[in-house]
């Protein structure tokens, strides 16, 4: 659907409150949804292994978003769309997005369940709050890990000249500016100046300064949105997308829904995940970002989410060629063992459910380059072996690493671990030997309960 | 005709059903019956939202459910309370909140809920919505008698409106006046300290606790 047809029902559609839309469109459907569907979760499973409660689920999500459609939270009118517009949507979604320039240009696709193709892997700093000093230096670790597809999310820049960034501001233009050039900067050092470098600079409309394919992020650069949970788009959501579209980059739309909010426990909010999938889709997103929130839990390795995140995968992985992509947030931290523990148990759960990877990061609140480019290297190591499992040889291994972190879920008990520049030598751009033993005893470990890295 | 204790019971189940005209009707017939109001509050409402609070930590129930039965209980309170005015009293109330989410954030969620919590463990709540400009939090809270002025952030870059809304204050001398929590994602204590926040919480089951034990601290 054109999104100028979109943009035009965010003036024109239904009008009505936030918290109606919230409690009588979604709460209200998603309660009798998943009755109608029989979609539950038996307060054990972590990784999804019932095929036709996959089917059940996209079925139930994709009457959600009929029955819902997306609220202009400016606007406070409803864009509605018709039965034959969603399919139609869905039939155009893209099966694979190019990205990047030269040697570094890539794509990333479609993953169907169990998919022994692998993973394509976001990895960065995922909008980590970074140092103006350690900017680029962060992002060249990054980009020189060769199995990176797509620098993810350069970092935001909280301050700039000693001063706090206000969003909106001419300082945060100036932000935008740096870092667009700074990212670039950043890939070029690591001798991969075409990698593509997945954008979203500042929180606010002049996020489209970090624009330039002299010195900054280019068309062939993907850009991220972000939609409300739930189901809710904003006017500097629906700008960006409408300018970077008219520019030409790839669109990557994420959504974050949230367990034991408005879709109630991770059954019913896999619905509204679902429904939320095809929402991305409608409002031109080409790949869709699933970052499944919790009301208790600020990580993505818990749980409700583990089941969530495999479930919500498969019913699109099975019913659409929908790119998918799940982001990591974790409640260890990078420097200790709790990190790659949980962002492993996610990636082995997700992938063979048909998706790709974003991340990791540790969960708000953060410190300063709270991030290991060495942990994205062990990332994307895990997910190309995910790719290699099915869900039945996977799920034991979830099963094994969640009970290792299961205590340790809330920012008071997880690990704190340490900054990248305690991490690394920042002369050389390498590991401590620490770290580096950190991420050799972790390989081992994951290699002796069954994760099959080469 | 109805006991007293029938009536109480009509009335925790009209908030277990999250009914709010059942919890109106419950309420007019506490009234009727001429059954004390002020302890219809707590043996009628009171006990039953606070175990819905409980679940609701347990995951037992989930927010959709907090709203209702939340809204349920205010439907219930505004008939007990006509009845108290009309009596000549007035229903003592935990504390007065005024809630939001700061400028240039348009985060609903995380303080509808945290609203919700306060609301159902007693707290009179005014929600601003999102994206409220600082010098609002302020005008709201001189205008509606506030307590406590809770101000919600979900980004690191907007949570220095946080900050705005705490000099506002000490720039207006009114920093004594009101207790200030802050929260969001993002948000520590250690950006509490740093702006002169009166308090940080991390959820809003923890918002509760912590307005409940420093109740000296905002009743002043």
């Amino acid at each position: 659907m054109n999104l100028k047809e979109v943009v035009k029902r965010a003036e024109t559609g239904p009008l009505m409150e936030a918290n109606d839309f919230l409690m009588k469109r979604v709460a209200a459907g998603v309660l009798k949804l998943q009755k109608e569907h029989n979609i539950r979760w038996d307060g054990k499973t972590l990784v999804n292994m019932d095929d036709e409660m996959a089917d059940r689920c996209w079925e139930a999500g994709k009457q959600l978003f009929l029955q819902t459609g997306v609220y202009s939270m400016n606007s406070r009118r409803v864009i509605e769309f018709s039965p034959e517009e969603v399919e139609q949507g869905l039939r155009f979604a893209p099966a694979k997005v190019p990205m990047g320039q030269g040697k570094e240009a890539t794509v990333v696709y479609h993953r169907r369940v169990e998919d022994p193709r692998p993973p394509f892997v976001f990895g960065g700093p995922f909008n980590a709050d970074v140092h103006e000093s350690t900017f680029v230096k962060l992002n060249e670790a990054f980009a020189q890990e060769r199995l990176i597809d797509a620098l993810l999310f350069p970092g935001y820049l909280k301050e700039l000249d000693g001063l706090s960034i206000r969003p909106g501001s001419g300082l945060s233009s100036r932000a935008a500016v740096l870092y667009g050039q700074w990212a670039r900067e950043a890939v070029r050092r690591a001798g991969r100046p075409g990698l593509a470098i997945c954008g979203h600079a500042v929180m606010a409309l002049n996020e489209i300064a970090c624009t330039s394919e002299e010195w900054g992020l280019r068309q062939s650069d993907p850009r991220a949105m972000v939609l409300i949970s739930e189901l809710q788009a904003d006017d500097v959501t629906m700008s960006r997308t409408m300018y970077y579209q008219g520019y030409g980059c790839p669109i990557y739309m994420a959504f974050t829904p949230l367990v034991g909010g408005y879709g109630g426990g991770p059954d019913g909010t896999a619905i509204v995940a679902v429904a939320s999938f095809i929402a991305a889709i409608m409002m031109g997103g080409e790949i869709v970002h699933i970052g499944p929130q919790h009301i208790k839990y600020k990580q993505q390795t818990n749980n409700h989410s583990l089941f969530l995140g495999s479930l919500a995968n498969q019913a699109v992985a099975r019913n659409s060629h929908i790119i998918a992509t799940t982001s990591h947030t974790t409640a260890g931290r990078p420097g200790s063992a709790q990190y790659p523990y949980e962002f492993s148990a996610l990636a082995l759960s997700v992938v063979p459910s048909g998706s790709n990877l974003t991340g990791p990061r540790p969960a708000e609140p953060l410190g300063y380059n709270d991030v290991s480019p060495l942990m994205a290297r062990l990332f994307a190591e895990v997910g190309q072996a995910a790719a290699k499992l099915t869900r039945a040889q996977a799920a034991p291994i979830v099963e094994a690493l969640y009970e290792k972190y299961r205590d340790k879920l809330t920012f008071a008990e997880a690990p704190k671990g340490q900054p990248f520049e305690e991490l690394y030598d920042l002369d050389s751009l390498t590991p401590t030997a620490e770290h580096q033993a950190l991420y050799d005893e972790v390989k081992e470990e994951l290699v002796r309960i069954g994760v099959p890295l080469s | 005709m109805s006991t007293a204790d029938d009536i109480y019971a009509r009335m925790r189940n009209s908030i277990q059903e999250y009914d709010e005209a059942e919890a109106a009707a419950a309420a007019k017939e506490a009234v009727a019956a001429g059954l004390n109001p002020v302890e219809a509050v707590e043996k009628g409402f009171a006990g039953a939202i606070r175990e819905l609070g409980e679940a609701f930590d347990r995951m037992d129930i989930f927010l959709p459910q907090l709203v209702m039965a939340a809204d349920a209980m205010k439907a219930g309170v505004a008939v007990l309370e006509e009845a108290i005015q009309a009596a000549g009293g007035k229903l003592q109330k935990k504390g007065i909140v005024v809630l939001g989410t700061v400028e240039g954030d348009i985060h609903d969620i995380g303080k509808t809920v945290v609203g919700a919590m306060l609301q159902a463990n007693g707290y009179e709540v005014h929600d601003l919505g999102v994206d409220v400009p600082s010098p609002r939090f302020i005008q709201a809270a001189e205008d509606l008698g506030a307590n406590v002025i809770a101000l919600s952030a979900l980004l690191s870059t907007t949570m220095l409106h946080q900050r705005d809304v705490t000099e506002l204050l000490r720039n207006k001398g009114l920093q004594d006046k009101y207790f200030v929590i802050i929260g969001g994602a993002p948000v520590t204590q250690q950006w509490a300290d740093e702006i002169g926040a009166d308090a940080y919480a991390l959820h809003a089951v923890e918002a509760v606790r912590v307005l409940n034990e420093r109740e000296a601290e905002w009743a002043r």
